[in-house]
C-alpha cells in the first residue's frame, strides 16, 4: 500500500519532468523528418549518380565537377544573378519610391490598396494573367496597332525579353509588400530629426538622403535581406510563363533543380544543384546579416 | 508657390498613371474571362464582350478542367495544414517558454532550422520517402508536409508572444491544481487569439499559393492543389481555351482576395510580425 502509493509519487515526478519534452515531441519529429533528415540526405544524394530507379552510384564531387562545365548551368546562374539584381533594384527601389511619394499625398489609402493588390494573387495566378498578356493573342496586339511594332513579338519565346518580362511580372506581384514595409517604417521615423533637417535648410532630395534614408536603415535591411533569399529561390513564376524555355533558356538555379531532377531523372545531379543554390543563399544572408550589424554598431 | 502646386499636380497625375498600368492586366483579365471561345479569338483583347459566357467558362473550368476539386482540396489543405501548423507550433512555444527544460536555445534552433535552407534542399528526399510510404499523391502526404513547412514561423512568433506572458500566472494556475496541459488550454492558448488569427491568415495563404511541393508530391486531380492545377491548365489550354483559362485564375484568386479585402487593415499589421522573421 504504503509503497505503491510511493511509486505512483515518483512516476508522477518523473512524468512532470518528461512533460515538457512532450509538449515538443510534435514540433520536433515533424522538424526532424522534413528539414533535418531531409537535408542531410539531399547532400548525400548530391554525392551520388541516381536516376531515381535504381540504387545510388556514389561518384564523389563529380557532379560538382560536371556543373560547371554545363551550359545549360551557366545560363541558370547568369539568370538567377540577373534575377537577383533586378528585384533588388525594381521590387525594393521601386517599393521604396513608390512608399515615399505616398506617404505624402492624400488619398494614400486608395494607391496604396490599388499597388498592393497584386500580391493578394497568387505567383501562378499573376504568371498565368502575364503570359496570357504577352502571348500573340495578347497586349502584344495592341502594340502592333499602335505602331510600336518593334515591340510586337511573343515577348516569351525571345532571350532575353522573357526574363525582362518575368521580372515585371514579379515586381508587379510583389513591390506592394515592400512599399507597405517602407511605409510603415516612414511612420516610425520621430518627428524631431526632420524638422531639425528643415531648419538646417535640407529639403527634398537632401532631406531624403541624409535623414530619411538613414532613419529607414532597419527596414531597409529586412526588405532586402527578404527580396535577396526570395529571388534566389523564384520558381512559380518561371514555370507557369516559360517552363524556363524555349530551349533551357529562361531556367534559374531553382527551375534547372526541378527540371534536372523530376523532368529529366538526374536525382544526384539536381541534388547538388539544391545544395549550391543553398550553399549560396546562406552565405550571401550570413554575410549580408553581418555587414548590417557591423555597420549598426559603428 | 505655383510652382509647388505643378509638382503636386504632376505627381498626382503620374500616380493616376501609375494606378491605370498596375489594374490594367486585371482589367484585360476581367473582359475576357467573359468572352466565349469563339468572341474571343474572332475579336481584339481590348474590344468589351458582346455576349458573357461567364457561367459557361466557369463550369468549363471547375468541371472539364478540374480547377473544381483543385480548390477543395487547397481549401482543405489550407485550413487543416495552418491549423495544425499553429498548434503543434503552440504546444512547442508554450514548453520552452513557461516550462522546465534542457538546451531551450538547441530545441528552439532544432525547430526553426526549418527556415534556414530554401525548400529545394527537402524536395527530392520527401518525394522519396512519400513514394516508398504510400504517401505520394495523397491527401494526408500533403497535409503532413504543409503541416511542416508552417511550423518554424509559427514556432518564431509563438514563442515570441507567449516570452511576454509573467509566469506568475501560469504559478497560480498550478497551485490551483492545474497541470502544464491545463495552463496551456486554459490560460496561454486564449489569450493568443490575436497572434493566431494573423498566423492562420498568413499559413493559409501560403499554402493556398503553393506550387512546387504540391505538383511534385501529386498526380491525380483527386489529390492536386489548386496552384498546381492552375499551372497544368495553362500548359494544356494556354493556345485553345484562354477565356477558361483566364476565369481558372480568377477563381484560384477569389479566397485571397476576399481576405485582402475583409482583412486588409489586420494583414497589413500583420507583415510586421513577419517583417521581425
Amino acid at each position: 500500500m504504503n509503497g505503491s502509493r510511493r511509486r505512483d509519487k515518483k512516476r508522477h515526478s518523473i512524468g512532470s519532468r518528461l512533460s515538457p519534452y512532450l509538449f515538443l515531441l510534435p514540433a520536433v519529429v515533424f522538424a526532424a523528418v522534413y528539414f533535418n533528415y531531409s537535408a542531410i540526405v539531399t547532400l548525400y544524394y548530391s554525392f551520388t549518380d541516381w536516376d531515381g530507379i535504381n540504387r545510388p552510384q556514389f561518384v564523389g564531387l563529380q557532379n560538382y565537377a560536371n556543373i560547371w562545365m554545363d551550359g545549360n548551368f551557366q545560363v541558370s546562374i547568369i539568370n538567377t544573378v540577373i534575377w537577383v539584381l533586378a528585384s533588388l533594384l525594381l521590387p525594393v527601389g521601386l517599393g521604396l519610391l513608390f512608399a515615399v511619394v505616398l506617404n505624402r499625398v492624400r488619398w494614400q489609402k486608395v494607391f496604396k490598396n490599388i499597388i498592393y493588390l497584386p500580391h493578394a494573387m497568387s505567383a501562378t495566378a499573376s504568371g498565368v494573367i502575364f503570359a496570357f498578356m504577352l502571348s500573340n493573342n495578347g497586349i502584344t496586339q495592341l502594340f502592333d496597332k499602335i505602331g510600336l511594332d518593334q515591340l510586337a513579338f511573343n515577348w516569351l519565346q525571345q532571350p532575353p525579353f522573357h526574363t525582362i518580362a518575368m521580372i515585371f511580372t514579379y515586381t508587379w506581384q510583389n513591390v506592394g509588400t515592400n512599399m507597405v514595409l517602407f511605409l510603415i517604417g516612414l511612420n516610425a521615423i520621430p518627428k524631431d530629426p526632420l524638422e531639425a533637417g528643415l531648419i538646417d535648410g535640407a529639403t527634398g532630395w537632401k532631406m531624403f538622403y541624409h535623414i530619411t534614408f538613414p532613419l529607414l536603415k532597419p527596414i531597409t535591411s529586412v526588405v532586402v535581406l527578404m527580396s535577396l533569399v526570395n529571388s534566389f529561390k523564384v520558381f512559380d513564376t518561371i514555370w507557369v510563363m516559360t517552363t524556363g524555355g524555349p530551349y533551357r533558356s529562361s531556367e534559374t538555379l531553382a527551375v534547372t533543380m526541378y527540371r534536372e531532377t523530376f523532368v529529366m531523372s538526374n536525382y544526384g545531379y539536381g541534388s547538388s544543384i539544391a545544395v549550391v543554390l543553398s550553399a549560396i543563399i546562406i552565405v550571401l544572408s550570413w554575410a549580408y546579416l553581418r555587414s548590417t550589424m557591423k555597420a549598426g554598431d559603428a | 508657390m505655383t510652382m509647388r502646386k505643378a509638382v503636386r499636380a504632376f505627381i498626382y497625375a503620374l500616380l493616376a498613371l501609375l494606378s491605370v498600368v498596375w489594374l490594367m492586366p486585371l482589367w484585360f483579365v476581367l473582359i475576357n474571362a467573359v468572352k466565349s471561345t469563339r468572341g474571343f479569338f474572332s475579336g481584339e483583347i481590348w474590344d468589351l464582350p458582346e455576349q458573357f459566357r461567364i457561367w459557361e467558362n466557369i463550369r468549363y473550368a471547375w468541371v472539364e478542367a478540374n480547377i473544381g476539386s483543385g480548390f477543395l482540396n487547397s481549401l482543405l489543405y489550407g485550413v487543416v495544414g495552418a491549423v495544425f501548423a499553429i498548434l503543434v507550433a503552440a504546444l512547442a512555444a508554450f514548453a520552452l517558454s513557461a516550462l522546465e527544460l534542457k538546451g531551450r536555445m538547441f530545441w528552439f534552433l532544432l525547430i526553426y532550422s526549418g527556415t534556414i535552407f530554401p525548400v529545394q534542399m527537402y524536395l527530392i528526399p520527401v518525394f522519396k520517402m512519400y513514394a516508398e510510404a504510400g504517401l505520394y499523391d495523397t491527401r494526408i502526404g500533403l497535409i503532413l508536409y504543409y503541416i511542416a513547412i508552417c511550423i518554424p514561423f509559427c514556432l518564431f512568433v509563438m514563442r515570441n508572444y507567449f516570452m511576454t506572458f509573467s509566469k506568475e500566472v501560469a504559478e497560480a494556475a498550478r497551485l490551483d491544481g492545474c497541470n502544464d496541459l491545463g495552463v496551456f488550454v486554459r490560460i496561454y492558448l486564449p489569450l493568443a487569439a490575436a497572434p493566431v488569427s494573423v498566423l492562420f491568415l498568413f499559413q493559409f495563404t501560403y499554402i493556398w499559393n503553393e506550387l512546387l511541393f504540391g505538383m511534385t508530391l501529386s498526380r491525380s486531380a483527386d489529390v492536386r492543389p489548386l496552384m498546381a492545377g492552375l499551372a497544368n491548365m495553362r500548359g494544356l489550354y494556354a493556345s485553345s481555351n484562354i477565356p477558361a483559362l483566364l476565369t481558372a485564375a480568377l477563381i484560384a484568386s477569389v479566397p485571397t482576395l476576399a481576405l485582402f479585402s475583409v482583412l486588409q487593415k489586420n494583414m497589413m499589421q500583420g507583415l510586421t510580425i513577419v517583417e521581425k522573421k
